[in-house]
Order: C-alpha cells, then structure tokens, then sequence
C-alpha cells in the first residue's frame, strides 16, 4: 500500500501540488486524470522520489522506488543503445538476470536496432517491455497509451488487468477515458494540482459525463464555426 | 553569471590557460604529439557533426549557407589547435588538420542508417556500450600505434597509445545521463559508485590489455614506467566518474572541468580531488536513490 499526506510541492513560488491525500492499495489498479498542467506527472515523480516535496509518501515497502516501475511520458533512450540493451541496462539496474529477451519481446519491436530510431509509439512500447520485466510490485504508467497502436493498446490494456490478478498496485494516468474506464478500480480527477474528486468504479460513466458537460461547456460555440 | 561560484569570464580565462598548459605539456612529452594533437582537435570538432543538430541546420538553412555555416562553425572550433599549431611552428600540419575538418562537413551522416555497430559491451551499464560505438574507430589506430612502438622500440609511442585508449574511455564518462537511468538502481550510492567504478575499470583494462601485453614484453626494463602509467589512467577515470556524479544530475561545472584538467598538469592533486568529488557524489546520489 502507498499512502500519501498532505502532498504539497513547488516549483519557486509556483505551487504545483496542494495538499494531495491519497491511498493506492495493493492489487488495484488507478487512474488519475486532469487536464495538461494539472499536475499529474509531478505527482508520478513524487511518489517515485524523483522530486523534493512537502508531506509524507510511505509504503509498506522499505524502499518504494526499488519496487517500482516507471513508464514516463516520453522516455529516454540513449544514442546508440538497441531496444534489447535498453531492456538489459533496465533489468541490471534491479540485479535481475534475463535470458531469451527476444520471446519477451510481446510488441515485435526490432530489438536489434537502436532505439532512439524507433518511433514514439515503439518507444512508450519498449520503455513499458523494459519496465515490465524488472519485476515490480508498483507500476506508474504515465501515459502507457500515447502514441501507441490499437493492437498494442489492446496488449497493454490486457496486462494491466493481469497485474490486478498478481495483486500488484498500478497507477495510469491517461486522456484516453475508455481505456482507464476498461481497467481501473477508481479514477481521481485533478485540477490545478488538487484531486477534486474521488470516483469508484460505478460511478464512471457519471464521471465521464461530468468530465464531458464541465470540459467542453460552450467552449466550442466561441468557434462560431459553420 | 556565474558558475559555482566561479565568474564565467575567469572560468574562460582559466580554460584558455589549461589548454595552453596541456598542449605544452603534450608537446614536452612525446615527439608524436603532433599526430594526437591533430586527433584531439579533430574527435573535438567532429561533436558539431551530431546528426540531429546538423538536420535542424539543414532545416533552417538553404544548401548554400548551411554548407558555409559549417565550414565556418569547424574552423572556429578547430582555431585554438590550429592557432597553437602555428606557435609551434607546424605549419602543414595545422593547413592539413583544417582540411579535413572542412572536409566533414562536406559528408552526410544520415539519422535513420539502421546498422548497429556490434559492442563486445552490450550488456553492462550503457558508457561503454555507447562509447564504444562511438569511437569504435579509436581502437584500431591504438593497437597500430603500439605495433609501430614495438616495431620502431619507442616505449613513448606505446604509453601514448595506452593514454588514447585511457582518455577514450574517460570520454565515455564526461556527459551526464538522464536521472531515470540512475533512479532505476536498487542500490545504495556507495554501491552505485562502486559498480560504475569497477566496470569502468575493468572494461578499460580489457581494451588496453593488448597494449599493456606487447609493451610488457618488449619493454619489460621499463615495466615500471607502464604500471604507473596504468595506475594513472585509473586514477583519471575514477576521478571522472566521481566529478560527474558531483554536480548529479546537473552536467559538470566549468569549475570541475578547470579542476580536472589542472590535475592533469599536477596528478598528485588527484588524491585530494577524488575524496573530494566522492564525498560530494555520495550527497547527490542519495537524493536520487533514496539512501
């Protein structure tokens, strides 16, 4: 379990997170949405210890970061690495020996080509296969399906649930509602750096409804388009 | 604007005088200093080939000025070798040096070539393994530098080879990576350091150990001179890897740069800067990985 209190961080004077309250629970799977600039990257790297912050992160894991496994947004990929070697350097980082990379290999990247070639898409691909075989406990996916193709979307979708089945505890944050509707067990709405709304799995079509009405409102009548 | 503590204009100065200084020093050292002189500056002029960089040129230039931008971007950074070059009289040599860095500007490096240069290093942390793909070319000229050594009996030649395979790999540690790659580590940051220290080591030992064999054997009288010169050569890339995680996850200060470089003309002040940038590492790492 991650319990998070009174989370509170600044960048200078700007404050990007406000006070932040929040519980993850093992063998469940979360959502976080909110608007760009809401604040929800900053949060994924608080509780990955990325960031300085005020309040209190623990967990009931000595050390939450050795556990957990980070997709950013947009990873990063050496040079001249191939997508196998970027998979390597990830599991050595957590001593962890791979052996037959290539039948892992679940999205058919061309693992012997480097990867700072591949496409954005087979990047998010690579970065979540490397993340996926250091064995975590814990999964922060920012934005697991940006930029990725619908069989892939599929895939990934399909893991996440298997993790729920490993009782492992993951966090999405998406902009695609569908998919987190698909998966998740409760989705948090934030804005401006405060979670403004808890909603349990029962509730989501009410919440993408709502999200809908409070996102779009007349802002498209501006347009004046005809 | 300053830098550490240390004005930017100074710090120039400074830069200025360290590669006065090293220069002399290399050119005091060996009679071959002319050939690693033109090496240097050219591995030193050869970063503005950086293909992502030069796409973007070629975006926002017409072929014609993009071409002479380059030329002229080579030159100037070529300048300072070319300019201590003529101080040391070596006329052709800095024409010739200047000739071929106009003349990579006139080559291609395509983004999308989709050959991967084999590494006997791919499985272990990513400098060797990017290094090493890098300047795989190094290699070659090292071992034919230490044939001609052996062959000719210039036990200099020899160490020099040995030094390019060492500042080759101290290359490898000069950039920093991106804190995910650091953060991924179950580690604590003694461990950390001590992995990156170790393998560093271990893999540069690897690539002059055929140097080190050919010169042991044919100039075992001076083995003494090889093993110190060994030693140093580590002691140089422990001491980068340390001043790189120094200023984590910020890339090294200009003020760290003047540092290390001044150790080169002085190596006994290495044994108060390798303490120095450890202690220092060891507080950044542990924000990174939570020790």
């Amino acid at each position: 379990m991650i319990k998070i209190e009174k989370l509170s961080k600044f960048y200078g004077k700007n404050q990007v997170l406000n006070s932040i309250d929040l519980e993850f629970e093992k063998g469940k799977i979360y959502g976080i949405v909110g608007e760009n600039g809401a604040g929800k990257t900053t949060l994924f790297r608080c509780i990955s210890g990325l960031e300085n912050y005020k309040g209190n992160i623990s967990s009931d894991v000595t050390k939450l970061k050795d556990h957990l496994g980070l997709l950013l947004t947009e990873p990063f990929f050496f040079s001249k690495i191939t997508g196998k070697e970027y998979i390597q350097l990830l599991a050595n980082t957590r001593q962890i020996e791979l052996s037959n990379i290539e039948n892992k290999n679940i999205f058919d990247l061309p693992l012997n080509q480097y990867a700072s070639t591949y496409s954005t898409g087979m990047k998010k691909k690579l970065a979540l296969t490397a993340i996926l075989l250091q064995q975590n406990d814990v999964f922060i996916l920012d934005e697991p399906f940006n930029g990725v193709d619908i069989q892939s979307n599929l895939i990934i979708t399909e893991i996440i649930k298997r993790f729920k089945e490993l009782e492992k505890t993951v966090i999405i944050s998406s902009h695609i509602f569908s998919t987190l509707a698909d998966t998740c067990d409760e989705i948090y709405l934030m804005k401006n750096g405060e979670i403004i709304k808890k909603v349990k799995q029962a509730d989501f079509n009410n919440l993408e409804k709502e999200m809908k009405e409070f996102t779009i409102g007349n802002r498209i009548d501006k347009l004046e388009l005809k | 604007m300053i830098d550490f503590g240390l004005p930017l204009l100074i710090g120039y100065a400074l830069l200025l005088f360290v590669f006065v200084l090293l220069s002399n020093y290399l050119f005091g050292k060996t009679e071959f200093a002319v050939y690693a002189y033109g090496l240097i500056a050219f591995s030193f002029v050869s970063i503005l080939s950086e293909p992502r960089r030069n796409d973007f040129l070629k975006s926002v230039y017409n072929k014609y000025n993009y071409k002479k931008l380059r030329i002229l971007e080579n030159i100037l950074y070529c300048l300072p070798f070319t300019l201590f070059l003529i101080y040391k009289k070596q006329f052709i040599f800095s024409i010739i040096i200047n000739f071929f860095v106009v003349l990579i500007t006139l080559f291609n490096f395509s983004t999308n070539l989709n050959i991967t240069i084999p590494t006997p290093f791919s499985k272990k942390p990513f400098e060797f393994t990017v290094g090493f793909r890098k300047t795989f070319y190094v290699f070659p000229i090292a071992y034919f530098l230490t044939y001609i050594s052996v062959s000719v009996g210039n036990f200099n030649l020899g160490v020099f080879s040995m030094l390019l395979i060492g500042i080759t790999c101290f290359s490898y540690h000069s950039k920093t990576e991106n804190e995910y790659f650091v953060w991924n580590y179950n580690l604590s940051s003694k461990e950390f350091l001590l992995k990156k220290t170790k393998t560093c080591l271990t893999y540069f030992l690897i690539l002059s150990l055929p140097i080190i064999i050919s010169l042991g054997i044919s100039f075992f009288n001076q083995i003494n001179i090889l093993i110190v010169f060994i030693l140093l050569s580590y002691a140089y890339l422990t001491a980068i890897i340390f001043a790189k995680y120094s200023s984590f996850p910020n890339e090294m200060s200009l003020s760290q740069v003047i540092l290390i470089g001044l150790s080169f003309m002085f190596p006994p002040i290495l044994l108060i800067f390798i303490p120095l940038f450890y202690s220092q590492s060891i507080k950044k790492l542990n924000t990174i990985l939570n020790d």
